[in-house]
């Protein structure tokens, strides 16, 4: 077994056809009629458990988006694309949208970054490193509205022991602190903050797992040609964490845009629509408004609006380019 | 081929063992319909406080016993989550058969519900006090049963005022404005006023403030927020938060955390309702405290009351009978007066009223009801205008009123 | 890619050996053994912290959460909150965790069950509609559960099984798969080919280059896989919450917001039961950390 690992060729030859030793000439065959139905008991039962699951509430999440639904929850009929219309006419639909973008963004990159770092950190040998390692899972473990409650609690005035820190420290003048979660940008920025916080143990270990992927011969082999730290890391090692980094990224993007709980609680006493993402707006359609068949055709944009997002990421970054 | 057979063979059997040991070893309890033995009522309703599940569990485990053949299944959910339940439930054809809530105008209008007269005894129907079914009918008839109702009061910190040098509770806005720059001119965290307008509750604080400037939300024909007679009300709102004798960011601050603040002595003066007195007696019984009426514009008496209801859905048909016993079971005085009493509201019925008039905890509230305005909960539109209130009300801290006022109005008018 | 790492090298023998060469090699001078040291007592801190806010709120009184003047530290324990909160009237908490065991268990085996193949399958063969099934298990992600709730509701009332576990191990199950596919996907990708084969030269059946070849090269990638899946099931609450309708079915993430009244909420039971629910999880996740990293680990050193 050879020392380097040409991962890419690997993983491309394994997928090209049922093993044979002459592998290449696998490659001119086209796969056919034949091959699916070899295919099917291996991945019919995936097939099957989404459809039988799946498909019904997905397209009845299309087919309401075109209905009028009393706030009762009673279908009255047709109308047409007019719920898709007031979604696309509601003034603060494009602040929102840009809102989510912003927080997409914000949240997704400030966590690669983060976690970048933490990975390092972790992946050095000192004593006590397993107790960290766990520590750093507890986010993940916990449910990501509980994490938020309690941040929350943290930062109300008057109650809140964040708010009574700072206050003690000296950089809050009020008494009772300040209102953290009243007010529009900060509440969103907390927002973001928590994102991030709960969005760190997964992409962490991710990038953990791919630092064990980088050769060992092949950082002696950098050192040897005398590239420094930063060098080496640059050069040798974020190159090698790319295919855990992009697979990370896409999943993280799609997580924080449907989040809701998080923008849900820390913004939810805020009135009007200054601190809004699509899914809180879903929500507020739902729960405020309840105007169940807007939601829905709000949710079908964010849905293409995720489909977008991801394939141009696909497009871009190629992270399933294994695959 | 014959592997890969053996393989999915093996899958299939892995899956359906885990199916078949889901829904036949331990599945849950079947929902709806009837079983053999009788009729079984699907009940569901929110939670007022920690009692709330007991309660109802103890007038079911009574009503099963008079009437072994109907089985009762209960489901309480938090205020928060209740109505999207419902919407669910109704949306996919299993609408409980009892539901407790506010706005039921809207099921009323969609033809789901019984009418109260349907489902009750005329015993039953005619104990209930009039001003409250009044506030329960769509064109005239009632189709909604008044469960409990509350009325609003001043709560003042006597010790507070007292410190900031103001003689009595205040009566018009004119006196609570000056009494609450005083308070909290006090300083160290003290808030004069406590001005919940974040979503939570904002509709009851608009009320308490539009209304007693002798503004209206309208009526069961028409909801007219953006009103001139509302301006005035709005307007104070703002001066209010402008002079400072208010809480900080009161546009965004929740009822419920306010009031924990108001009962451990920051506040000086704040609206509350009956639970309140329960609270204050639970978590700071020293707590110096009065119970006076809402002070208005011109200090004419009013306050808001809040009625919550039970309604009876139309399922199949054949329930009337078995909804009709557990309503006459449930208002009995024997068994209704002591569920009133545990959650510390106001009794609907007269012979409830009776029972509780010398409670002493809810005299100034009962004092008071007599003014009580209520909301426009017969108007198809009024759940809409709740969350309009709900989402935009608390704007007014940044926006100008009539500018709120408006928005509030477009968003009910395009429901 | 990391999930997909480690399973080429594992089988080259030395791999037994390579933590203790990693530790030798990391004969470090002290001192930046210290500042990794106080680097990683920061990550603790800094993780920790919200969760021991949550724990200090646990042993509290009711009024104590709600204080005015909150202090650092709880000034009483009460630790009897975690005896009475199993017994409150508003949620049979003992069956609510139950609940919740059977079914984030019964849903991550079936996610495995039917995961584990469609993985393996699509990471070594060509079929036609191989990108098709791999967009499609994506694409389940990409939804929003708060809209699906009122079709999910209305597909299991006319499944007859509404307000049962089953319903729920369905829903998991189902919504998860694209996770445990991706990534179980990615790390049989990582599997060289010549190992099935050598295998059935050998007269290996296609079953046995799975379970017995594949496998165990393949761990690290399960464990991820099972770890996920089972906490988006121990977490989840949309669905649950409607389609759940009797208390004792319900999970936790349900139960909790029955201590939510309409005036006031008892934040001590919150936050205990909050506490409850993250440790089967990290207990989990110490029974499998070692295969997660150390597997991977063991496959990096050559």
């Amino acid at each position: 077994m050879s020392t380097t690992i040409d991962t890419s060729s690997t993983r491309a030859g394994a997928a090209e056809g049922r093993p044979r030793p002459d592998g290449p000439s696998v490659r001119q065959r086209k796969p056919g009629g034949r091959d699916l139905v070899a295919a099917l008991p291996w991945v019919a039962p995936a097939v099957l458990l989404i459809f039988a699951i799946v498909l019904f509430p997905a397209g009845f999440m299309f087919y309401n988006s075109t209905r009028d639904i009393s706030i009762s929850g009673l279908d009255q009929g047709s109308v047409g694309f007019d719920n898709y219309v007031e979604v696309f006419t509601f003034p603060y639909f494009w602040p929102i949208f840009l809102r989510t973008i912003v927080w997409v963004v914000a949240v997704v990159g400030v966590t690669v970054v983060i976690s970048l770092g933490l990975a390092q950190i972790l992946n050095k040998a000192f004593p006590g490193r397993r107790i960290v390692r766990l520590a750093v899972i507890i986010p993940w473990a916990a449910s990501v509205v509980m994490t938020t409650m309690v941040v929350y609690y943290g930062l109300e005035p008057y109650f809140g022991i964040i708010n009574t820190f700072l206050v003690d420290v000296g950089l809050i003048q009020t008494p009772e602190g300040y209102g953290w979660t009243r007010n529009p940008e900060t509440a969103f920025a907390w927002s973001i903050v928590i994102a991030i916080f709960v969005s760190l143990p997964f992409t962490t270990y991710t990038i953990l797992a791919g630092l064990q992927t980088v050769p060992a011969d092949v950082l002696e082999a950098a050192k040897m040609d005398g590239a420094g730290p930063a060098r080496t890391y640059f050069g040798v090692v974020l190159p090698q964490l790319r295919g855990a980094l992009s697979v990370a990224v896409l999943i993280n993007i799609i997580n924080v845009f449907n989040s809701l709980p998080i923008l849900k609680i820390m913004t939810g006493s805020i009135p009007g629509y200054d601190a809004d993402t699509i899914m809180t707006m879903i929500f507020k359609y739902i729960q405020n408004q309840h105007k169940v068949d807007v939601a829905s055709a709000l949710s079908v944009v964010a849905f293409l609006i995720v489909i977008v997002i991801v394939a141009v990421y696909v497009k871009v970054v190629k992270p399933m380019r294994e695959v | 081929m014959k592997k890969s057979l053996r393989l999915s063979a093996a899958v299939a059997l892995a899956a359906t063992a885990s199916l078949t040991l889901a829904s036949c070893g331990f599945g849950g309890g079947g929902s709806g319909g009837d079983d053999a033995s009788g009729t079984t009522l699907d009940l569901l309703v929110p939670s007022y406080s920690d009692n709330t599940q007991g309660l109802w569990e103890d007038v079911i485990a009574g009503f099963e016993e008079e009437n072994p053949d109907i089985k009762v299944n209960l489901e309480v959910q938090s205020w928060d989550n209740l109505e999207s339940v419902i919407t669910t439930k109704i949306q996919g054809g299993e609408a409980p058969d009892i539901y407790n809530g506010g706005p039921f105008a809207g099921f009323a209008s969609d033809g789901l519900l019984y009418a109260a007269e349907e489902v009750t005894s005329p015993e039953t129907f005619s104990d209930f006090q009039d001003s409250f079914i009044a506030n329960a009918e769509v064109d005239g008839t009632a189709f909604a049963l008044p469960l409990i109702a509350s009325a609003r009061a001043l709560f003042v910190n006597n010790a507070l005022l007292e410190q900031a040098g103001v003689a009595a509770p205040p009566t018009t806005w004119d006196e609570l404005l000056d009494a609450a720059t005083k308070v909290s001119a006090l300083g160290g965290g003290v808030a004069g006023y406590g001005m919940p307008l974040g979503s939570e509750e904002a509709q009851a604080e608009a009320a308490v403030w539009l209304w007693g400037g002798g503004g209206t939300f309208g009526d069961a024909d028409a909801i007219t927020v953006d009103d001139p007679s509302n301006l005035p009300g709005a307007e104070q709102i703002k001066k209010m938060i402008d002079a400072g004798a208010t809480q900080a960011d009161a546009g965004s601050t929740d009822r419920s955390p306010l009031m924990d603040i108001f009962v451990q002595g920051k506040i000086g003066m704040q609206v509350g309702l009956p639970p309140t007195v329960g609270q204050i007696e639970e978590n700071n019984p020293e707590l110096d405290y009065s119970i006076v009426p809402i002070p208005t514009q011109d200090g004419s008496p009013f306050t808001l009351g809040v009625m919550d209801q039970l309604m009876a859905f139309q399922n199949d048909g054949d329930k009337q009978d078995a909804i009709t016993k557990f309503f006459d079971y449930y208002y009995s005085a024997d068994v209704y007066v002591p569920w009133v009493q545990a959650e510390g509201f106001l009794p609907v019925t007269k012979s409830g009223a009776e029972e509780l008039s010398d409670e002493e905890a809810l005299a100034p509230f009962l004092e008071v009801l007599p003014d009580a305005q209520f909301y426009p909960s017969t108007n198809p539109k009024w759940q809409a205008t709740d969350g309009a209130f709900k989402a935009l009300f608390g704007q007014l801290q940044t926006k100008p009123a009539q500018e709120v006022l408006t928005e509030i109005q477009a968003q009910v008018d395009a429901s | 890619m990391a999930v997909t790492a480690p399973a080429f090298e594992t089988i080259a023998p030395p791999a037994a050996s390579a933590r203790r060469r990693r530790y030798t090699e990391d004969q470090v001078p002290v001192g930046r053994l210290l500042l990794r040291m106080l680097a990683g007592l920061i990550v603790l801190v800094v993780f920790i912290l919200p969760y021991t806010i949550m724990f200090f709120g646990s042993v509290k009184t009711k009024a104590q959460i709600r204080s005015v003047d909150p202090t650092y530290f709880p000034t009483e324990w009460h630790w009897e909150n975690y005896v009475n909160m199993w017994s409150t009237p508003e949620t049979p908490l003992v069956q609510n965790l139950i609940s919740t065991i059977v079914i984030s268990v019964f849903a991550t085996l079936l996610v495995l069950a039917v995961a584990l193949p469609a993985a393996y399958y699509t990471a070594r063969f060509r079929f036609p509609g191989r990108m098709v099934f791999l967009f499609l298990v994506i694409v389940t992600q990409m939804l929003q559960p708060a809209v699906l709730t009122s079709g999910l509701f209305r597909q299991f009332v006319a499944f007859g099984i509404i307000d049962t576990w089953a319903a729920m191990i369905l829903v998991n199950a189902a919504f998860n798969l694209s996770f445990a596919v991706w990534i179980m996907h990615s790390f049989f990708a990582g599997v060289p080919k010549e190992v099935d084969e050598a295998a059935q030269i050998d007269g290996a059946g296609r079953l046995t280059v799975l379970f017995r070849i594949n496998l165990p090269l393949v761990w690290p990638g399960i464990v991820t896989a099972i770890v996920f899946t089972f906490v988006a099931c121990w977490n989840e609450f949309a669905a649950s919450l409607v389609i759940l309708s009797t208390a004792g079915n319900q999970p936790l993430s349900v139960a909790l917001t029955k201590f939510v009244g309409q005036y006031e909420t008892s934040w001590h039971y919150v936050f205990g039961v909050s506490i409850v629910a993250i440790i089967p999880v990290v207990v989990l996740f110490m029974i499998i950390e070692k295969r997660l990293v150390g597997g991977l680990t063991a496959g990096s050193v050559k």
